[in-house]
């Protein structure tokens, strides 16, 4: 076959925290690497730089990763590292597909052209997304997720206007809400669906983890200052309507009981912004075109690419690191993509490289991880009854929930959520069903009485991405 | 009309790109999707039925905050930066 | 249900063709059950382009006059199958989507217009009503077309239909009318009883067994005819092809016709909801099992240049699409016999037992099942179908 397009020894796709390490553990060994990312710099979504026109002063590093900095200057700098900023890649292939061998093929788009990438290995580091939560009225402008508030605040130095509402149930609405108020913002109620954790949690959590105190630490300061700035923290507390007809105006929150079942009648609170921060979902489509199996982990955010101790995936040469293994936060994702580089280097150099630090800090991230599953796991069956007929479920294709609910009940043996895309459009737009397919299978699970991971996810075809047609016929062969 | 706010650093020079007809300031750096949120612009991506939509992801997923960009279509704004002269307007929903 | 249940005809198979088998005979009072292994047009009838196309394609004249001309003896079945489609949403009191506003097939230079023009010959001695156009004429009509495009062959019935619809509102019909649509029901065996059959199989999810007793039996199964046919120790020849389907983003209606072309695989048309769906024949790579048989338990991987070689070929027709953002690609696969026509009648060798498959079966589908109903019913079909007998094969090598 002929090759075209570049070559390097090693494909890496996002440059968050687990692509980084991986990147910079395998250059500094000689091998060459590609990083690829969406985004115009390295750093992914929780090291999000501004872009340098909007930088003032050094790289802004949230609190408690000591490495960050380095990694992300090491990844700018390093001459074993094309960083290919604002691509996309969209489908991977093998050359020599009838017998699973050979190298690997990225196909990637920049805009305005497709190119090719070969590798002998692949690391997927494709994180993580806020978990799409649907609920009446959540289309309204306005309604915005924590991720985009906070990066619209921090790489675009842009603050959502307030009154401003935070619902979920993640930790990180806390901090979000205080870096609002920092900025000069208005923040009314943080509402939280579950309890906060209480000070004899809090240390049980700091004795599991001492590497991450200044994590915790700042999660209590920024709780103080909340309460001192006069926000209302709600626990037990979810959203139950945005309201407005141009955009959203207000929101209706009640409260809830351990079945999330309500306990109290809503009540409304006026707002210009609603963010929405119940969770996250981990981006696996890209591992699951190039057939990587998945495990459905419902704590760690859904379906999760497999992967042995090596973080090798059940393809050959083709490695995860980092969310797509499940949401367990920076630490977790930078020993992940240690730990895939010290493979890829055994691999291809022979050299093995001393690995006692990177196991520590695995077995310390691991601690994390489940401290925080335990204290705030996505409830994503739950979710699914925040919405009712008339909501919309299928942003992109404007498929409501009833329209769903009905499907299911005129075509009793569809109990797969490929067969009700198909019926119904659902999951056929550009977003390509990442914002509407855990509520389809909810609804679906749900409907059918079945559990929820038993109703299939949408097939990931290529591209995994949105991509031009010329971009593609422009490709060599 | 509730608009995003410019906070943080000074931005002493804008650029102007054209949406729907009507200059839009930005700076340098800015995607075109923040210039609009600080424009208050509230309506991206208007729908045959269900009402207007506007940027709810910020990193390329959602695809609610798509416009049509100097011809191209289905391109995410949050992720484009602006430049002086851009024309952009919005898609129309087939 | 119980153990072993009974009715006039078991039909296996639950795509479009099998649905409207279903659908003709329930019409008549047949007592119709339907065996699906999946769900309801899971397969090839639900993935393929929708296209309705009655001129012969360009696999059909690629290979020269003489293979143009036999590929036309399944001509009566495309003009039974234009007007088929044409009530057929009438008829069911459903909207499937039918939309027959005419299909153009491209020449880009003079041979290809000078194939077309044969090719055109041909289809109008069987009587497909088809004209030939030229850049004045096409400039009028279909002004997407890139200026390379030098002629058309116009065949005014031609067009798409709705492939999410049109097998489940057969189903539904058949059902309407005392059909029995049994899904997850997987037949395992066909066996000859006393005044027909006994088909047996496994039925859901934990599967218990199942068995139906019928006078006669439809084989309607797509690309498992052949495994189904071994069932009954006859050789049904089928092979599967595997294909690939690119779709774009919704844009305002500007493709007004189904597209194909004289030179190059290629189909091409705008779905009712403003998609352009891209495809014409571009393989797909069919999954395989160990010993490298085709699994067909497994959707075939997309082969990157097909994708590349069908984007080239609709940006050189279509210009405009080449702006619009490719949202998915997927693969199916389809039924193909030696020699191209169906595989439609009894199976001579086992009385009692029928077949169709083969061809275009989106198209001809519900041609196919009228025809193949009448005859399971002991009459004569209202077109001759001895062209589609399945003994032809009898006596030349088939895997």
């Amino acid at each position: 076959m002929k090759r075209a397009g570049e070559d390097f020894d090693v494909a890496i796709i996002g440059a968050g925290p687990a692509g980084m390490a991986a990147a910079t553990t395998i250059a500094d060994s000689g091998p060459t690497v590609v990083l690829l990312d969406e985004q115009p710099r390295v750093g992914g979504q929780i090291f999000r730089q501004p872009p340098a026109e909007l930088q003032q002063g050094p790289l802004s590093i949230a609190p408690g990763y000591p490495w960050a900095r380095a990694l992300i200057e090491a990844c700018e700098s390093h001459q074993n590292i094309s960083f290919r900023p604002r691509t996309t890649a969209w489908g991977t292939f093998r050359e020599h597909p009838a017998d699973g061998r050979g190298a690997l093929r990225v196909g990637t788009y920049a805009d305005p052209g497709g190119s090719w990438i070969g590798a002998s290995r692949l690391v997927i580091a494709t994180g993580a997304y806020d978990l799409p939560v649907a609920f009446p009225g959540w289309t309204l402008p306005g309604v915005m997720m924590a991720g985009a508030v906070q990066s619209l605040l921090k790489s675009q130095r842009v603050r959502a206007p307030g009154p401003v509402v935070l619902v979920g149930s993640h930790p990180l609405l806390i901090i979000l809400a205080d870096q609002l108020i920092a900025a000069g913002g208005e923040v009314l109620e943080v509402a939280m669906a579950r309890g906060l954790p209480t000070p004899r949690e809090m240390v049980r959590a700091l004795s599991a983890i001492p590497g991450h105190v200044r994590l915790l630490t700042s999660l209590a300061g920024a709780m103080t200052r909340l309460r001192r700035a006069g926000v209302r923290i709600s626990t037990h507390t979810v959203v139950d309507r945005a309201h407005g007809s141009d955009r959203a105006r207000a929101v209706s929150l009640r409260g809830i009981d351990g079945a999330w079942q309500p306990t109290a009648p809503a009540r409304v609170v006026v707002c210009n912004t609603l963010v929405v921060g119940y969770g996250f979902l981990p981006s696996v489509e890209l591992a699951r075109q190039a057939g990587c199996e998945v495990r459905w982990a419902p704590s760690r955010g859904g379906w999760v690419v497999a992967h042995d101790h090596q973080q090798r995936t059940t393809v050959p040469d083709v490695f995860v690191a980092g969310e797509p293994t499940g949401v367990a936060g920076a630490e977790q994702s930078h020993a992940d993509g240690l730990i895939a580089g010290e493979t890829i280097v055994r691999d291809l150099t022979g050299t093995a490289l001393p690995a006692r630090r990177t196991r520590a800090k695995a077995a310390r991230a691991r601690s994390f991880a489940r401290v925080v599953e335990w204290m705030f796991p996505p409830p994503l069956t739950e979710l699914a009854d925040l919405v009712d007929d008339d909501t919309v479920v299928c942003r992109c294709e404007s498929v409501n929930a009833g329209q769903i609910r009905a499907l299911l009940d005129h075509n009793p043996h569809v109990c797969d959520v490929n067969a009700v895309k198909i019926e119904c459009r659902a999951g056929m737009g550009p977003c390509q069903g990442r914002y509407c397919g855990t509520t389809v299978a909810a609804i679906t699970a749900q409907r059918r009485g079945m559990p929820i991971d038993q109703v299939g996810a949408f097939t990931a075809q290529v591209p995994v991405r949105p991509v031009p047609l010329a971009a593609i016929s422009g490709m060599d062969s | 009309m509730p608009e995003f706010t410019r906070v943080g650093i000074a931005r002493t020079r804008y650029l102007t790109f054209e949406f729907e007809g009507t200059e839009v300031p930005a700076a340098p750096g800015e995607t075109v999707a923040a210039a609009l949120l600080c424009a208050g612009v509230t309506a991206f991506r208007v729908t045959g039925s269900q009402g207007a939509r506007a940027p709810v992801c910020n990193m390329g997923v959602c695809f609610e905050c798509v416009l049509v960009i100097d011809g191209h279509a289905l391109v995410r704004s949050c992720m484009t930066p602006a430049r002086e002269g851009m024309k952009i307007t919005r898609e129309v929903d087939a | 249900m119980t153990a072993s249940d009974r009715a006039d005809v078991v039909v296996i198979g639950g795509g479009l063709l099998g649905a409207a088998v279903a659908w003709y005979l329930a019409k008549e009072g047949v007592d119709c059950v339907l065996l699906e292994a999946d769900q309801v047009n899971s397969h090839a009838s639900g993935q393929n382009a929708g296209s309705l196309h009655f001129q012969l394609e360009y696999r059909m004249i690629s290979a020269g006059l003489e293979s143009a001309r036999r590929a036309a003896e399944a001509m009566p079945l495309h003009l039974d199958a234009a007007r088929t489609w044409a009530t057929l949403s009438d008829d069911l009191g459903e909207d499937l989507g039918v939309a027959q506003t005419g299909g153009l097939m491209l020449a880009e230079n003079d041979e290809q217009a000078t194939l077309l023009e044969a090719k055109c010959a041909i289809e109008r001695s069987w009587g497909l009503e088809v004209e030939m156009l030229d850049r004045v004429d096409l400039a009028a009509i279909a002004p997407y077309l890139s200026d390379r495009v030098v002629a058309a062959a116009r065949c005014p019935s031609e067009g798409k239909a709705n492939t999410r619809r049109a097998a489940p509102a057969l189903a539904r019909a058949a059902s309407g009318l005392g059909a029995s649509i049994r899904t997850r029901h997987r037949v395992t065996r066909i066996e000859r009883r006393p005044g027909g059959w006994h088909v047996r199989g496994m039925a859901g999810q934990p599967s218990r067994d199942f068995g139906v007793d019928a006078g006669a039996v439809v084989i309607a199964a797509g690309v498992w005819t052949t495994q189904i046919g071994h069932l009954v120790d006859v050789a049904l020849p089928t092979s599967p092809a595997a294909l690939t389907m690119t779709v774009t983003a919704r844009t305002p209606k500007f493709i007004g016709h189904l597209v194909q072309h004289a030179g190059a695989r290629l189909s091409l048309k705008q779905s009712a909801d403003g998609n352009v769906l891209i495809g014409g024949g571009w393989p797909s790579r069919l999954a395989r099992t160990a010993e490298g048989h085709p699994d067909l338990s497994r959707r075939p991987t997309l082969i990157p240049e097909s994708l590349l070689e069908n984007a080239r070929a609709a940006i050189r027709a279509v210009p405009a699409v080449g702006n619009l953002p490719v949202l998915r690609t997927w693969t199916g696969t389809t039924s193909e016999t030696p020699d191209q026509l169906p595989l439609l009648g009894p199976i001579e060798e086992r009385p009692g037992l029928f077949v169709a498959t083969g061809g275009s079966a989106f198209t001809l589908g519900p041609s196919y099942a009228r025809l193949l109903a009448a005859v399971v019913q002991g009459r004569q079909p209202e077109l001759d179908i001895s062209s589609y007998r399945v003994g032809r094969f009898r006596g030349a090598h088939v895997a």
